[in-house]
């Protein structure tokens, strides 16, 4: 029973500041997109719109959850919950630092990879038990997108493994341990451009959110939500951004490790930092990454996002993991000696 | 301890249940589909739980085949599928007579 | 020990009743989603007989690929459901029967202590046992061979999928960036000399 409560709490520790993060990561979009497009952004609410995604929060909690008359009000009701579920439960595995983990399973990386596909459940419910074909037109496109982009970010965790000799997440980032040369961001490039573009576009964020694609289809899957459903959605998009960007930072950035590993001097002042710090911080840099795309670049058009996952990333990965078996076999340093 | 046979019995079930889904749902191919895919999750659990109790790994390696061979079979189903109602705009077995063989 | 009782009945009760409405749905879409319900339930069964690789399979090729293809396929489909149900209480008695039956003698035989004396006791395998390495270990050495057959089975199956469903429409207009890219100024346009026109002065 002791135990339960315990892992009850470990649960909670992990979960709030991830919601918190969450709902602060939608005020830095509107900050960040607002000083780069010359504006300031949210500003009125508390000091400097510190308060804002509270204000956000507690109007969706009182506004009217609809549900349009012919919708199939159990899918309706269900598919949220199926795009937040994975969104959140994909956080158990992931370690924090070396021994900061709630649950250190076997096969962790397999694991994230089996609850990211399953996400697409919510977006396809949604689309479908809307009853609306702008619904339906978005699930569709975002089904198939996801689909398309789950093999290419697939082969480039299969890079990864091949790297790290491990499917665990912990045994991944220690493999990277000997300073920054020896992360994988070097001898896989383009396994991890690969990778954080498909995790964009698996995120449906700008610029592959043709899913939802206002000037479209209005706002595909869930233009029949409102209030806290639609919230519901809305966090379940954030939390996989965050998501995305720690894996990439435990994954090619060496997670937990300090960037000053083997450097003389740096590398003793800046001991003292622990290694969530790190890691927070770089996932922080990817999270950034996401908001400075949407500012960027303009929507990809629906056949050219196909094309780029099918024709351009599959291969690539191909490729590149031939590059890499032949480097692994003949034992290329400083990484695979 | 749970015995070997309450899973054998599990899967004894889902497989009547297929093979009854085939049974009544003859006309509708997607059902027919489906069904073949529990039938085969049933064969799965029977091989992962004798693998478990006599301690032999190799069940877990045929259940991986089998795993590689349902998922080809479903694509090229649904593929066949598609291609039929295209053609005949229907999924009726019933109307799928042409070959007359 | 009771929770993994407790564990296992509920679970495999959820995947019974979903095996169920999978053949009895009304709708096809329905039906697919219970399918994927009654993978889940399996998938957490697995992992109570500790083959957690294959769970996390389960659910990442089946859940996560083959029926989201199959919902697209469903959804996909303008079907005529009733057309599709006639005959379902016509064939229910004959099902049900060839079922029942099956089900009544597989009980009967598993009950009697069916190969008791085989089954050694399962290994119950400590936190350092690694169930992706172990298969890893057998599938790369004793069935290296059909490994790659399965692999080309996978190849074969892409293969027919895409030349099954590809069309070109005739008539259909797409761009080719390919094309686009290596136009030339000279494709486009055509610079012509002539003569400068002068109006006569004095007419």
């Amino acid at each position: 029973m002791i135990e339960l409560l315990i892992i009850l709490a470990k649960i909670i520790v992990i979960v709030a500041p991830l919601l918190l993060a969450v709902a602060y990561l939608t005020f830095a979009e509107r900050k960040i997109i607002g000083y780069m497009q010359g504006r300031i952004g949210p500003n009125r609410v508390g000091p400097r719109g510190w308060l804002q995604p509270i204000a956000d929060a507690l109007k969706l909690l009182f506004k009217e959850i609809i549900v349009p008359t012919n919708a199939n009000r159990f899918l309706f009701v269900l598919a949220p919950i199926l795009s937040i579920g994975p969104a959140l439960a994909a956080w158990a595995v992931i370690p924090f630092d070396a021994h900061l983990v709630l649950a250190n399973i076997d096969a962790s990386l397999l694991y994230v990879l089996a609850l990211t596909s399953v996400g697409v459940y919510g977006v396809i419910i949604a689309g479908w038990a809307s009853n609306s074909k702008y619904a339906f037109l978005g699930a569709m496109r975002s089904a198939a997108q996801i689909v398309a982009y789950e093999i290419a970010m697939g082969f480039a965790l299969v890079g990864v493994l091949m790297a790290a000799h491990s499917i665990n997440l912990r045994d991944i980032v220690l493999a990277q341990s000997g300073g920054i040369v020896h992360w994988f961001w070097l001898p896989l490039l383009p396994l991890f451009l690969v990778y954080f573009i498909s995790g964009v576009a698996e995120t449906n964020r700008a610029p592959f959110d043709v899913a939802e694609g206002e000037s479209e289809i209005v706002a595909g899957f869930h233009v029949e939500y409102s209030g806290m459903m639609f919230a519901v959605f809305f966090l379940a998009e954030y939390a996989n951004i965050i998501l995305i960007s720690v894996l990439a930072a435990l994954l090619f950035w060496g997670g937990w490790l300090s960037p000053f590993q083997g450097i003389p001097y740096l590398e003793g002042w800046f001991a003292v930092v622990p290694g969530t710090v790190w890691l927070l911080a770089k996932s922080a840099f990817f999270s950034f990454c996401f908001l400075w795309f949407r500012a960027t670049f303009p929507r990809y058009r629906y056949d050219q996002i196909m094309r780029l996952g099918w024709k351009v990333f599959i291969p690539i990965t191909i490729v590149w993991l031939v590059v890499l078996g032949i480097a692994i076999v003949s034992k290329v340093p400083p990484w695979f000696n | 301890m749970i015995p070997l046979s309450y899973y054998l019995i599990l899967g004894a079930i889902l497989f009547c249940l297929s093979v009854a889904g085939i049974f009544i749902n003859r006309k509708n191919v997607i059902i027919l589909l489906m069904s073949i895919e529990l039938m085969l999750l049933a064969v799965n659990m029977n091989f992962i739980a004798f693998s478990h109790y006599m301690n032999d790994i190799a069940g877990q390696v045929f259940v991986f085949f089998i795993l590689t061979v349902a998922a080809a079979e479903a694509a090229i189903g649904l593929a066949i599928l598609v291609v039929l109602y295209r053609n005949k705009s229907t999924i009726n077995v019933d109307d799928l007579d042409s070959m007359k063989g | 020990m009771i929770t993994e009782k407790v564990m296992f009945f509920v679970f495999a009760s959820v995947l019974v009743f979903a095996a169920l409405r999978v053949i009895t749905a009304r709708n096809p879409v329905h039906s697919a989603l219970f399918l994927v319900l009654a993978f889940f339930s399996s998938s957490a069964l697995w992992i109570l007989l500790q083959a957690e690789f294959l769970a996390i399979t389960l659910v990442l090729v089946y859940v996560g690929a083959v029926m989201v293809l199959f919902l697209f396929v469903v959804m996909m489909l303008d079907i005529n459901l009733t057309k599709l149900r006639e005959g379902f209480i016509k064939y229910l008695p004959v099902g049900a029967t060839v079922a029942l039956l099956i089900i009544a003698e597989m009980i009967i035989v598993l009950n009697a202590n069916f190969g008791a004396n085989k089954i050694t006791s399962p290994m119950i395998h400590g936190p350092g046992y690694s169930n992706t390495a172990a298969i890893g270990g057998v599938m790369y050495t004793d069935y290296l061979y059909p490994f790659e057959i399965a692999a080309v089975i996978l190849l074969v199956a892409i293969i027919a999928a895409i030349v099954l469903t590809l069309r070109r429409k005739v008539g259909a207009k797409s761009q080719s960036p390919a094309a686009q890219v290596q136009v030339r100024k000279s494709d486009r346009l055509r610079v012509v000399k002539m003569p400068v026109e002068r109006k006569e002065i004095g007419q």
